[in-house]
């Protein structure tokens, strides 16, 4: 199974990387959000009453940078390849082949992004526990595959699918931990436990066990959804 | 749902075998969201059969299903009822190209020939007599988004055919070639009914029936001779 599938994510990744485009936000955006996005964030917590230190901002945008490229990303390769990829899974490898070599294409753009946006926010401002942060933001890269591949599998139009990959996103990061006074919708977005750890990271702090069980598990979940996503594309349509 | 099995009958490599047999298809394709909820029945109890050696047309006017019944016959498409008696091997050309803009031809060779289970050297065999029967070899290290419109369509071509598959379903293949490819295309056609390649190709065209053994026509969901 694996002679098959590991040659196709390698050409589904590369298909990515030939986009100059791409290439160029994949170093753009994450500086991007630690210089700039961060002060924003900061500025947006205080206005709507919440206790986002600049340090946590700029650590957290670290992580919207990772969120953002890989979802968008994770949305793009659904959008642009639908009917090749049926074709190819019709033509012998079969939808779950072909899902697996999009994920595993998925994971090595998220891991490309992670580090990235890692490197931007250690270059930046230092980390304090730079193993928590790159697992972390990495938790963000992954959790986004999720989104964007959901979307990707539900929505066909390029311009729709994208604006909601944008609002998604919107909301996950201006609603994220002591964006305000009352947790607003923190509590509910699925970046809540990896922005925590992030946030601990970036401070110096460790972070309880709950904070890492919960990002595994929302992690895994993801993949999972971004898994099926990927087949519902690739399967015989009804 | 659609019922597939492998085809077919006992004596499979004879020159007269049923390479192809869809019984029954319905097909029906659910629109819009309430209150202006739509459904719009495709095909209602669609039938042909294709045997080795053939080649076989079907006509219809615009959004009479003849893309719908192609998708269902290669399985990219559920039927809602009916049976699909059809070989493992087959190949499938699409009316509009299914390619990866960023990918070049030769890694879409690549992707396919693993894809049919094709060893390296019968898929470089395969390949450079295809690049050289349709005349692109000059591309194979390009882009698909680099290429123009007609030879996108001859790597659509040369993807159903490099794995030389027993039935060949063609949906339109020739849009976007030129008069000199339009008619290559027709001379490896009958080169491979010659074969025994079983061709089931949809056309517009009526000038193309005197290339055509026989002719389906799609007309309110069903198939009749003509």
């Amino acid at each position: 199974m694996l002679s098959g599938t590991v040659p196709m994510a390698a050409s589904f990744t590369r298909e990515h990387l030939r986009a100059p485009l791409t290439l160029a936000l994949l170093l753009v955006i994450p500086v991007f959000f630690v210089l700039i996005f961060a002060s924003v964030l900061g500025e947006f917590a205080k206005a709507l009453g919440g206790t986002l230190a600049e340090q946590s901002a700029t650590a957290i945008s670290a992580g919207w940078a990772a969120a953002f490229l890989s979802g968008s990303l994770a949305f793009f390769q659904l959008s642009s390849s639908r009917g090749a990829d049926r074709r190819l899974a019709a033509a012998g490898f079969g939808p779950v082949r072909v899902a697996s070599a999009r994920i595993a294409a998925a994971l090595v753009l998220g891991i490309t992004v992670s580090i990235i946006a890692f490197v931007t926010l250690w270059l930046r401002s230092g980390v304090e526990h730079p193993l928590h942060a790159l697992v972390a933001i990495f938790g963000f890269a992954a959790i986004y595959i999720g989104v964007g591949a959901l979307i990707g599998a539900l929505v066909s139009s390029p311009l729709e699918g994208s604006l909601l990959v944008v609002v998604v996103f919107a909301v996950d990061a201006f609603s994220g931990p002591q964006m305000t006074s009352n947790g607003g919708l923190g509590s509910f977005t699925p970046t809540q436990d990896a922005a925590n750890l992030l946030i601990a990271a970036g401070g110096g702090e460790g972070s309880p066990a709950a904070d890492w069980l919960g990002v595994s598990a929302v992690t895994f979940g993801a993949l999972l959804v971004a898994l099926i996503a990927f087949w519902f594309v690739a399967r015989t349509r009804s | 749902m659609t019922e597939y099995t492998e085809a077919l009958e006992p004596n499979a490599e004879s020159r007269t075998a049923v390479v192809l047999r869809a019984t029954g298809i319905d097909k029906s394709f659910h629109r819009g969201v309430w209150p202006r909820r739509r459904t719009i029945e495709v095909l209602k109890g669609a039938s042909l059969e294709v045997r080795a050696g053939e080649l076989v047309g079907l006509v219809g006017e615009n959004g009479s299903g003849k893309s719908t019944l192609m998708q269902i016959i290669v399985g990219l498409l559920g039927a809602d009822a009916g049976a699909v008696e059809r070989p493992e091997r087959l190949g499938y050309c699409p009316q509009v190209p299914m390619l990866w803009d960023k990918l070049t031809a030769d890694e879409h060779f690549d992707l396919f020939a693993r894809a049919y289970g094709l060893a390296d050297e019968a898929r470089d065999r395969a390949v450079d007599g295809l690049l050289k029967e349709l005349q692109f070899e000059r591309y194979r290290g390009y882009r698909v988004e680099e290429m123009s419109g007609g030879t996108r369509q001859k790597l659509n071509l040369a993807l159903a055919l490099m794995h030389q598959p027993k039935l060949l379903l063609l949906d339109e293949p020739y849009s976007g070639f030129d008069w000199e490819t339009y008619l290559r295309f027709w001379e490896m056609s009958e080169k491979r009914r010659a074969e025994g390649m079983g061709i089931l190709i949809v056309s517009h065209l009526l000038a193309e029936r005197d290339r055509l053994d026989r002719m389906y026509e799609l007309c309110e969901g069903q198939v009749c001779s003509c």
